[in-house]
């Protein structure tokens, strides 16, 4: 009896030391994105909820303040950056030939995919003002419809809203022989605003975007079709496909090998995500709210990303 | 000497001198013919600017600080970090209503009953818009810098008012610190600080001390020297003689500095969400990447009445004459209502009946401190008489404090052992989001109103914004060197005028000429539009009642709403260009004009218009003729204002597609690259300096024009 006393208080000790093990806590920086939120949302309620973990959200803009934040320490693992869209890549990330100050903890799962955009009550329709809008080339026929009081004659696309990004609209435009120019707003808030502005006003636009995004989901865009990505034409060719990628601190995989094993483990697709971002943007419904639906319809999935699953 | 006169005789017609404005379309009709011959022929020679790398050089020295500084930067941080998080969670977890108490009770003691309520109104806003946690960061941010500001800007003014080589070498770095994009140091401030309150508490003091050290120094030096001598003849050692009179006769200085640092820390209050530092500012910028602009305007309401209660607050501090409570019982002084209103007989009632109110909960307040103070000072006086009767004397005269303290721990007490208080009533909270989202939808399509806004953005893009743009950048470089150098000599003097032109050298030299000439252009720009529009509605508010007291309370919005808030509207209404960035620049920096505008109206003597009436002049021939150049002083401290503001802003600007120095610093921020950002904001700095000297000037010359 005294011996199985023991045992008890031995294996409970045991446990809490374990659990104590598993726990601690991770910082990690929300995105400024439904998309990168809702992938860091569901690794948090796994982190949470099946390894013991504690997630610190941080509100601040995804940028190279929050490379420097992981860099030194104070942030542990981020979600989704975009290669296309992260000219810092270079500076920190070891797979681009950077210091390795950041390191990649596995692609996301989901594929990025760029264009130019219109609204489709430009092209389809009784009375839509281009009917023959499909690909970039017929711009220059609709070069009138597009023209601004900036533009100079020429039509008004809506590049990329930051040069960092290294779109090379502008390029594009004189390579492909497209008679018009790439405004570049500065900051993405302003290009969606801008976007959504001329979408209520039914004002014909031309612009960039990139899927999955929530602004497909507000707004009913088609993309024109562009020459296929070719490494040796580019910037005279369509964007390569994106992969983004999840990342953290490069010793989170020696302090806390489970966790970064299970976010190198997760994916989620396009579809997948795109679901939860109409939920979340279209329909109004509150992001924690659709992420555990999900998880709950998608046990199997999730996990399996945990190391030592028995799935 | 003799060609001027002639000059002038020539200028003068019908008994007016017109030389200046003959000067001002000589040099303009110059100015075009050599833009006109030369035309954007000579840029600043890139061969040149090629040979200079101060971006590299700043950038290798941030690497080379990173290796040895950081350790060091980093302890200070934990220990800010520590303080930030004890006063953040003492906030969260205590009680609402005692935060209530302990701002509004110096209102009232202060401020009188109008500020208290004011006080007790925006705290409970917060509350109200369920944005009670986010305040609490903030205001725990706010608090932590202010105080530190405070206390190094007290250190830095008294160092600079005894000894003027010191405040000579200080008054540079002083206006560099206010003028520099905080957009520049956010980065760095990562790199060193960390993540979060620590790194927003060191950019808030460097944003906001500068008030403090100056108002400090102002105040010291203008203690009349006969104090100081009479002092001096009692024998007072120097340090007696700062802490004993200097300062405490600099207090009402350096409490105006005081408010102007909460203004301006403020002001900073949405930046900090860039370095993650939480508070009002996430939710601000939380709703701008979403576009949702009613949520925004919650958040940036909260921050308006923050920053109106705590400006009034201290305003109220520093002349504490007028505190409520000492005014006499027998006068009829009215305490919520306007007291024109005192003949009126319903306002007599009400105010009567606060009368009651008021005298009673004095009388209340007043025993319960009574009964306090015999309950502490009495076993006090038994242990030793002179601390007993001195913490008595202390109770007494604090009798607000007191009371407020003991109201404090009476919630806490109840809050502990009665009943949890919990969280602000969710019955109180209400919502804006629905109906300002539906107001901007509605507005963002209305044919008439967009008709409106296009109208005015053709206007100042076609007549402007353009014109000003071509004129200013195709100028050849050598010739705007020797403009800048002409005028400066003449307005500031030859000095000044050496160090602009090396200024402007400078952002040549570092491959930013043609931005930089963009940059002055669109302030120019926004400068003439600030006056378009400023200065009718400044003489309307001189002239009307009405328009001031409809106008005031929009201006005082104006100038603490975080200009995030407005931008996503002004990009709806206005779309993606530089004009929408010249708009936004407006909004921003018109207050000042428009006050001082009325401010200078207002301040001549009511002797003017009788004059002028006499000589038989209509009342717009006394406001053009007279009264306008007469308060052209006041309007050109305006101007200085807004030009301030205006380049302050241009950071702001890339967000709704502007151009120039600003998004330069947007953009080398976004690549991590602090050389660059640096070099550029440095290009504000000096453009900030060199326009704010010459608007100074203008200003002094015209008042010494005018005998005042």
């Amino acid at each position: 009896m005294k011996m199985l006393n023991f045992l008890t208080a031995g294996a409970v000790a045991l446990g809490i030391a374990a659990s104590a093990q598993a726990g601690g806590v991770l910082t990690a920086p929300e995105a400024d994105w439904t998309g990168g939120q809702v992938t860091c949302r569901v690794l948090q309620f796994i982190l949470e909820d099946e390894m013991g973990y504690k997630v610190k959200r941080i509100t601040m803009p995804s940028g190279p303040g929050v490379r420097e934040g992981i860099r030194a320490g104070d942030l542990d693992f981020a979600c989704e950056s975009w290669p296309s869209y992260d000219s810092t890549k270079e500076k920190y990330v070891k797979e681009w030939g950077g210091d390795g100050s950041v390191a990649k903890l596995g692609d996301v799962g989901i594929i990025g995919a760029s264009s130019y955009y219109v609204p489709r009550y430009l092209v389809e329709g009784a009375d839509a003002p281009a009917p023959d809008l499909k690909t970039i080339a017929d711009l220059n026929r609709y070069v009138d419809l597009f023209k601004t009081l900036e533009s100079g004659g020429k039509g008004r696309l809506l590049g990329c809203p930051a040069a960092s990004w290294e779109c090379e609209d502008t390029k594009r435009m004189e390579m492909l022989g497209i008679n018009f120019i790439a405004a570049e707003l500065g900051a993405e808030t302003a290009h969606w605003a801008e976007m959504k502005a001329a979408f209520a006003r039914k004002e014909p636009f031309v612009a960039y975007a990139w899927e999955p995004h929530w602004i497909h989901a507000a707004l009913d865009l088609v993309a024109l079709e562009l020459p296929a990505f070719d490494k040796d034409k580019w910037p005279a060719t369509g964007w390569a496909k994106d992969v983004p990628y999840n990342y953290g601190r490069p010793d989170l995989i020696k302090t806390d090998p489970e966790a970064a094993q299970m976010i190198i483990n997760s994916s989620l697709s396009n579809n997948e995500q795109a679901a939860m971002i109409l939920a979340i943007d279209v329909d109004g419904r509150d992001m924690d709210e659709v992420v555990r639906e999900w998880m709950a319809a998608n046990e199997s999935v999730w996990r399996a990303w945990i190391p030592g699953s028995v799935n | 000497m003799r060609q001027k006169s002639r000059y002038r005789e020539f200028c003068t017609y019908a008994g007016t001198d017109y030389s200046l404005f003959a000067t001002i379309a000589l040099s303009f009709a110059f100015s075009l013919l050599v833009w006109f011959l030369t035309h954007g022929q000579f840029a600043f020679p890139k061969a040149v600017s090629e040979q200079f790398h101060f971006a590299q050089s700043i950038n290798n020295g941030e690497k080379w600080l990173q290796k040895n500084l950081r350790e060091y930067t980093r302890a200070v941080s934990s220990v800010i970090g520590a303080i930030l998080e004890s006063i953040e969670l003492f906030l969260w977890f205590k009680p609402w209503p005692i935060i209530v108490i302990a701002i509004g009770l110096p209102a009232l003691a202060y401020g009188g009953l109008r500020l208290a309520l004011l006080a007790v109104f925006g705290v409970m806003f917060w509350g109200m818009m369920d944005m009670w946690d986010p305040a609490m960061s903030t205001l725990a941010l706010m608090g932590v810098s202010v105080v530190f500001s405070i206390f190094l800007g007290v250190i830095v003014g008294v160092m600079c008012s005894q000894n003027d080589l010191v405040e000579a070498f200080v008054k540079p770095i002083l206006d560099t610190m206010q003028t520099m994009p905080a957009f520049v140091y956010l980065l760095p401030a990562i790199i060193f600080f960390g993540i979060g309150g620590p790194s927003a508490t060191m950019a808030i003091i460097i944003y906001a001390m500068p008030p403090v050290v100056r108002l400090t120094n102002l105040g010291i030096r203008q203690v009349p020297e006969t104090t100081i001598e009479s002092a001096q003849s009692y024998g007072t050692t120097r340090m007696q003689m700062l802490t004993k009179v200097q300062l405490p006769q600099a207090l009402p200085s350096i409490m105006l500095g005081v408010n102007q640092t909460i203004m301006m820390a403020l002001g900073l209050a949405v930046l900090a969400t860039f370095i993650g530092a939480g508070g009002l500012g996430e939710e601000v910028w939380k709703a701008l990447r979403k576009l949702k602009v009613g949520w925004s305007l919650e958040g940036g309401l909260c921050i308006v009445f923050m920053a109106i209660i705590f400006d009034r607050l201290s305003l109220a501090m520093s002349k504490p004459a007028s505190s409520g409570l000492l005014v006499d019982p027998s006068q009829m002084t009215f305490r919520l209502l306007p007291q024109k209103w005192v003949h009126w007989a319903p306002a007599r009632m009400v105010e009567i009946g606060i009368g009651w109110v008021w005298d009673f909960v004095v009388r209340c307040s007043g025993f319960v401190v009574h009964i306090a103070c015999a309950g502490v000072c009495w076993p006090l006086e038994k242990v030793n008489k002179t601390v007993g009767q001195s913490v008595r004397r202390w109770m007494r005269a604090h009798g607000i404090l007191v009371f407020g303290l003991l109201l404090i721990l009476a919630i806490l007490a109840w809050d502990t052992w009665v009943a949890k208080i919990g969280y602000f009533p969710k019955s109180l909270q209400f919502t804006l989001r629905g109906p300002v989202d539906n107001a901007v939808d509605w507005l963002a399509v209305n044919p008439t109103f967009i008709g409106f806004t296009k109208g005015l953005r053709a206007f100042i893009y076609l007549y402007v914004l353009n014109p000003l743009d071509k004129f200013i950048v195709g100028l050849p470089w050598w010739y705007v060197l020797a403009v800048f150098f002409v005028v400066v000599w003449r307005s500031v003097g030859i000095g000044f005028a050496f160090v602009t032109v090396a200024m402007l050298l400078f952002t040549g030299l570092a491959g930013l000429w043609g931005i930089t000439m963009y940059t002055l252009a669109s302030t120019l720009a926004s400068i003439t539009i600030c006056l378009l529009f400023g200065l009718p509605l400044g003489i309307l508010s001189a002239q009307s009642k009405v328009v001031d007291s409809v106008l005031t309370p929009i201006l005082d919005a104006m100038q603490t709403m975080p200009a995030f808030v407005y931008l996503i509207p002004v990009l709806m209404f206005f779309g993606g260009n530089p004009v929408t960035a010249v708009i936004a620049t407006v909004i921003y920096a018109i207050p000042p004009m428009i006050r001082m505008t009325k401010l200078g109206l207002q301040q001549l003597p009511e002797e003017i218009n009788e004059v002028s009436r006499m000589f038989g002049s209509t009342s717009l021939q006394t406001l053009l003729k007279v009264k306008l150049p007469m308060a052209s002083p006041s309007i050109m401290l305006g101007v200085n204002q807004a030009v301030v503001m205006a380049l302050a802003m241009q950071v702001i600007t890339p967000l709704v597609a502007g151009l120039g120095l600003g998004k330069e610093v947007f953009h080398a921020m976004n690549t991590a690259d602090t050389g660059r950002g640096l070099v550029a904001g440095i290009g504000i700095v000096l453009l900030a300096i060199v326009l704010d000297r010459l608007t100074q000037a203008w200003t002094r010359n015209q008042r010494y024009a005018l005998g005042l």
